[in-house]
């Protein structure tokens, strides 16, 4: 691992911990999240070693932390989204968003719309981990009600 | 008003307060249905958007009550969230009066903790100086983001005493911090700007919005998620009007 890897696993840390405090997540609910956070950015430089595709890449991502969301609040009592959305932080395309409104301002239209893709594949992608995982965890609570 | 009605006031309240503290519309939807049939409701018909919620429950007398709720602003205060959420488990298991239910909503409403303000300010410069040394800034480029983010939250904090309109807010927000990271390169502080501004867009970006509307959307609760994908864009257009509207007088110089 290189040193910016290990400034971005730290800063990773550092960010959901700011953005849990802005949502008010208190107590061990805090440090889950910003411990996901952490994990959610070194999964995502695991990956981006063999998975050169970085939408599927966030995908996976985004589906193990809402898995570990589910998790942590099952033993926390506690509902999964402020978690998984505190944690998931690190991932929120906000360099490619800067640069496509750059790109904007330049007038660079055909860059502008290549940027805007790949932002929107991110947050897509992102999305879509959180629901997969949010369905299949109510799927279980409609067995548990048939049983 | 019979039982039923009162005690269909005091769930209300609970929905609302969950719509309020950034509940998901899915989860507080169940959370309803749960708790009325806990208390013997033989249907309920419960209808809920992030700005609206309507609720019928049917006895098994064969009566009917429904009652609206207009929800004008949402946050995210998931610490009363946490607690609302036990409510209703305890609501659940223990079958408590309405009078009961009521006084608790009240408790958490007033008295779940807070961080103080101050700690907000420092967090919106930490998260801004760590996401610019994230996406692969300098020492320096962190230090300027840090002092920028401190800045950006007390235009918003005084954009919020005195007009206190999310839109402005949001483009107040980025215009001040484009023009001051840009002032910092004019000043010779940092090489390039973009690293700073990615740093202080992170707290600005409506990616939890986006992210919000497209699980609603996908999740089937479509008028809910059209609205939020709407916010988030009209956000995101905010943000990028401030920025457009610094660069412009600036002389677009330095991106």
């Amino acid at each position: 691992m290189n040193k910016l890897e290990w400034i971005q696993l730290c800063t990773a840390f550092v960010g959901s911990l700011g953005f849990g405090v802005l949502f008010n997540v208190r107590g061990r609910r805090l440090w889950a999240a910003a411990i996901g956070g952490f994990f959610a950015w070194g999964l995502c430089l695991l990956l981006g070693k063999w998975i050169s595709v970085e939408p599927l890449n966030y995908f996976i991502v985004s589906l193990s932390i809402s898995f570990y969301a589910q998790v942590m609040a099952r033993i926390l009592k506690t509902p999964a989204t402020p978690i998984s959305i505190t944690a998931l932080i690190p991932l929120i395309p906000g360099s490619s968003l800067y640069y496509t409104m750059a790109s904007a301002f330049q007038g660079l239209s055909g860059d502008f719309v290549v940027k805007a893709v790949a932002t929107l594949e991110l947050a897509a992608a992102l999305a879509l981990g959180i629901i997969v995982v949010s369905a299949l965890s109510r799927w279980r609570v409609k067995w548990r009600a048939l049983g | 008003m019979s039982n039923m009605e009162i005690l269909l006031d005091c769930i209300m309240d609970l929905g609302q307060q969950m719509l309020i503290c950034g509940g998901e519309v899915h989860w507080i939807e169940e959370s309803l249905c749960t708790i009325l049939r806990a208390y013997g409701a033989s249907q309920t018909d419960v209808f809920i958007i992030t700005s609206s919620m309507v609720v019928t429950v049917h006895t098994k007398d064969g009566e009917a009550y429904t009652q609206t709720r207009r929800i004008s602003d949402a946050t995210s205060d998931f610490e009363r969230l946490h607690a609302l959420n036990d409510c209703s488990r305890w609501i659940c298991a223990e079958h408590p009066s309405p009078e009961e239910i009521r006084a608790k909503i009240t408790s958490i409403t007033t008295k779940t903790k807070q961080y103080p303000l101050w700690l907000n300010f420092l967090c919106y410069a930490v998260i801004a100086a760590a996401f610019t040394l994230f996406f692969g800034g300098s020492f320096t480029d962190a230090c300027i983001s840090f002092v920028v983010g401190l800045l950006m939250r007390s235009a918003i904090w005084l954009c919020d005493r005195t007009i206190s309109n999310k839109i402005f807010t949001k483009f107040f927000a980025a215009f001040t911090a484009t023009l001051l990271s840009l002032l910092s390169l004019h000043l010779g502080f940092v090489a390039g700007v973009d690293k700073v501004m990615i740093g202080n867009i992170m707290t600005l970006i409506p990616g939890i919005g986006l992210t919000n509307a497209l699980r609603d959307l996908f999740v089937g609760d479509s008028i809910a998620g059209l609205l939020r994908t709407i916010e988030a864009c009209i956000a995101a257009l905010c943000i990028a009007g401030g920025f457009f509207a610094a660069v412009f007088i600036t002389g677009g110089a330095g991106l």
